[in-house]
């Protein structure tokens, strides 16, 4: 709307056709296409592996998150926004803050204390919960990033609204 | 923490840090302070700190570089060709000041990989260590202390980065879309 109003030297080399810095790019695309499974299992593995070496949810989440950054910048941010659609993000941190919290008041409710895993009638309680809550964690910290991501990237669309 | 590798490892990272508050040029900047990220990361794992390092990594490195990207996008590069800032005195007075007052808590630490610190002997540490994999089976005993014995801190620190997100999407989504 008011693509108009162009400043003198942008960062954005693309910014002129409305869709931020967007390039479509046949490398960019066909290498993301091709490592984006490869990067996701790799913040899974980050997210499961943490309780044997490095690693855990904070540092798998943003691994995944990174999934679909990448997928933005390959396939354009709006339409990679419009595909993921905006409540997905936010639902993913809300559930996961809710089975981390859930998780501790279940094993107060069968007896235990806050988060004390073995009073869970699972075999290797301990093991187990801690994988779930490292997992919980990973889907709000990937939720966090993507929302962000999204949500900055839309204010240098051609909105119009904080361009002028 | 004496290796030549070291060394030079920490002054990349000073030259990174100050590269990123000197250079004029925004993009510039986010570049230095990527770098200095990348540099503080490999530092951490050099340290015995591996999980930190991996978060540095993928936070400081990776997602913060491009969220900076994103929003300098809509910024205009400054058109004369001078390449650093110049600098106010005063600030940088009150900077040095606060370095130096930070730098007085140096000589408390204990020396790198110092066995006979409370950091490696005390009973809290030595109890983790002995019995982290009997009690919760992981073999990390990083994630042990944080999952299972400190969880209700990790709890806390989920909801603070559930609560500051949350906080940051409904405000940018107002100011963006509304």
């Amino acid at each position: 709307m008011s693509d108009a109003e162009e400043p003198p030297v942008g960062n954005g080399s693309a910014a002129e056709d409305g869709r931020g810095l967007y390039v479509e790019s046949p490398i960019i695309m066909t290498t993301v296409r091709v490592i984006t499974p490869f990067v996701f299992t790799l913040g899974l593995f980050v997210m499961f592996h943490g309780a044997d070496s490095s690693g855990g949810g904070f540092q798998g989440g943003v691994i995944v998150g990174t999934v679909v950054l990448m997928l933005g910048i390959a396939f354009g941010i709006e339409t990679t926004r419009d595909w993921v659609g905006p409540q997905l993000a936010v639902g993913l941190v809300g559930l996961g803050v809710l089975a981390f919290l859930l998780t501790g008041v279940g094993s107060v409710l069968l007896g235990g204390g806050f988060l004390e895993y073995e009073v869970y009638p699972v075999p290797h309680a301990v093991k187990y919960g801690i994988e779930f809550v490292e997992l919980a964690i990973g889907l709000v910290v990937s939720g966090i990033v993507t929302g962000l991501f999204f949500v900055i990237a839309a204010g240098m669309s051609d909105d119009g609204s904080d361009f002028a | 923490m004496t290796g030549a590798l070291e060394v030079g490892l920490v002054v990349f990272v000073l030259a990174c840090a100050v590269a990123t508050a000197l250079l004029r040029d925004v993009l510039g900047s986010i570049i230095a302070f990527g770098a200095y990220s990348l540099g503080i990361a490999v530092i951490w794992v050099f340290l015995r700190a591996p999980d930190v390092g991996l978060t540095e990594a993928a936070v400081g490195a990776g997602i913060m570089t491009v969220l900076f990207l994103l929003t300098i996008a809509k910024t205009v590069r400054p058109a004369d060709d001078e390449v650093l800032e110049s600098v106010d005195p005063r600030a940088l007075a009150v900077s040095v000041a606060l370095v130096a007052v930070l730098s007085t808590t140096l000589v408390a630490l204990p020396a790198v990989g110092d066995g006979g610190s409370a950091v490696a002997s005390d009973n809290v540490t030595e109890y983790y260590l002995a019995n982290a994999y009997e009690e919760t089976e992981v073999k990390n005993a990083v994630t042990a202390v944080l999952a299972a014995y400190r969880g209700f801190d990790t709890l806390g620190e989920a909801v603070v980065v559930y609560s500051a997100g949350i906080g940051l999407l409904v405000v940018l989504d107002r100011e963006v879309l509304g």
